[in-house]
């Protein structure tokens, strides 16, 4: 009898003890909690700020004026579309293909390329209407062909549409003959738009317009 | 009428003998009740005494963010005195200037005194020095709104792009309102790139077309026989969608991974999709709320690595979060 009152108590205690600690936990749990709202970290003197409302708006004021004016260009990678914009306001959005992510690797393992599209921002630095594509050392590689000594060998005409606005180490947006891939990442790096939509892009953007990817 | 007990005949005042042993059982829960709640006073002493060792990385950045709360809870002049310093902003600066060894404890009893909305817009002058200082980049940040579920991606203080969690839940010491970096995505099937190599490409090209011609002579043979008349190509009829590409694409990426950032922060990014994921959805929210708790309140310093979770309905928008945040990429996270 004497052992199973102790076990009794014993259960109970435990049971209890474990009670406690579980609502003492979620005390300091829900405490936690209402800190994430209060928190933040700085040595803060309240009597140093005269005016915070002040400078809250002087700091909106800088952040604004770092924003683009006029017209610049938004490229979604992920969804495959570009927008082109224009004070805040969306004039244009376009089916585009980006980078595929593919990496290529030469013959014997020396080199690699990877077909990503930059991500970040960038400014319009070239603008050419019937551009030609003069091909990479990647491109040859990629069709397993030897690659030309010649520049002549390496120029191809037609295939980057209509126009191309170059955006540095490159890359460009450029119009394409494969307008049913639109939509896909199949790109080596660059973006690709249907030459309809291009026109508008370049008419719109002048050497400097800005151009987020992401 | 009598109570028989195991053949023994139960006597007068021996009714309620269990209580006997349910007493001293409560006295002991009280007890151990008493003991923790000591414990626990003591620890968050033992917290605060930790707090004042100058530490370095990220322990520095958590005991930083113990310093100072509006409530007033814990306040210490804590860790690197440059970061610290670094993480002033300009206004509190320039006291900091005139009173260069300022006791940070009458600091917080005045940040008491401090009415609410004054507060607000003090933690504001917060945010926006420090999104100025990811504004002024080239690169595009994230900002992640604990109040609104909201995370958007930001370049030059525009938004690119927002995502809206449905859920969102957090443990642990708070985050302090400053610059955070991901340092890297873990998922249990992350996106793998597709590597080519075109001469070993090309070798298997034409083996699969020798095969592929076998066939097709084969079917024609059969065709010839049944004498059907031959299918136009259905090639040039297939939309984008359904041409199988070489391609790292949004639909590749997981919806269900784990952010994790150089202050010791772990974001989960969680997606309603699919049995086995609402198993371990279920599993995880179990743990969430009877688990964590007492661990953080056993193991004090389990509670120094922050955890946020953000629940999406559609299993795009957490994909399109992993497709955006490269490593590297910068950010806050405040709740306004």
């Amino acid at each position: 009898m004497r052992f199973w009152k102790f076990l009794l108590a014993a259960t109970v205690v435990v049971y209890l003890a474990a009670l406690t600690i579980v609502a003492l936990s979620w005390v300091h749990h829900l405490k936690l909690s209402a800190e994430w709202k209060t928190v933040w970290s700085f040595e803060l003197d309240p009597r140093a700020r005269v005016k915070p409302e002040t400078q809250n708006a002087a700091l909106k004021k800088k952040i604004k004026e770092l924003q683009p004016k006029g017209v610049y260009i938004m490229v979604d990678s992920a969804e495959n579309r570009l927008y082109l914009k224009k004070d805040g306001q969306t004039v244009k959005e376009a089916l585009v293909s980006t980078g595929s992510g593919v990496v290529l690797v030469e013959p014997g393992g020396k080199r690699s390329w990877v077909f990503d599209t930059p991500k970040g921002e960038f400014f319009v630095k070239s603008k050419i209407q019937n551009p030609y594509w003069v091909k990479p050392d990647w491109a040859f590689i990629e069709e397993n062909e030897p690659i030309p000594k010649k520049m002549e060998d390496r120029v191809e005409a037609g295939v980057l549409g209509d126009y191309a606005l170059g955006f540095g180490q490159g890359y460009f947006i450029h119009g394409t003959l494969y307008t049913r891939l639109l939509g896909r990442n199949v790109t080596h790096g660059c973006v690709r738009v249907a030459d309809k939509d291009l026109e508008e892009v370049f008419k719109a953007s002048k050497i400097g317009t800005r151009i987020y990817i992401y | 009428m009598k109570i028989v007990i195991k053949g023994k005949e139960r006597q007068a005042g021996q009714k309620h003998r269990w209580l006997k042993v349910v007493w001293p059982a409560i006295l002991v829960a009280v007890l151990s009740f008493s003991a923790i709640l000591f414990f626990q006073a003591q620890g968050s002493w033992w917290g605060k005494k930790e707090a004042t060792v100058p530490e370095t990385g990220g322990q520095t950045q958590k005991a930083a963010a113990a310093t100072v709360t509006p409530v007033g809870q814990k306040a210490a002049s804590a860790g690197n005195k440059s970061e610290q310093r670094a993480a002033q902003p300009t206004a509190a600066r320039s006291q900091a200037k005139a009173q260069p060894t300022q006791p940070a404890g009458s600091s917080t009893s005045s940040i008491k005194d401090i009415p609410e909305p004054t507060l607000q817009t003090l933690k504001e002058n917060r945010f926006l020095e420090e999104e100025l200082k990811l504004a002024k980049t080239p690169q595009y940040y994230f900002v992640l709104n604990l109040r609104e579920k909201t995370l958007e991606l930001r370049a030059r203080g525009m938004v690119l792009k927002s995502w809206k969690a449905s859920e969102l839940r957090y443990t642990g010491k708070p985050v302090p309102l400053q610059v955070t970096t991901l340092t890297n995505k873990t998922a249990l099937k992350p996106p793998e790139r597709k590597v080519l190599n075109p001469a070993e490409q090309q070798a298997e090209e034409e083996k699969k077309a020798a095969e592929k011609a076998k066939l097709e002579e084969a079917k024609n043979k059969k065709a010839e026989e049944a004498k059907k008349p031959e299918q136009a190509p259905t090639s040039t009829a297939t939309p984008a969608d359904t041409f199988e590409v070489e391609a790292l694409e949004i639909t590749d990426m997981p919806g269900s991974y784990e952010l994790n950032f150089d202050d010791g922060l772990r974001i989960f990014i969680r997606s309603r999709s699919g049995l086995q994921e609402s198993f371990r959805q279920t599993r995880e929210r179990l743990l969430w709320y009877t688990w964590y708790p007492v661990k953080h309140f056993l193991w004090r310093k389990s509670e120094l690595r922050p955890q946020l979770v953000l629940y999406f309905d559609n299993m795009r928008e957490a994909q399109g979060i992993y497709w955006a945040f490269i490593d590297g990429i910068k950010g806050i996270i405040w709740f306004p």
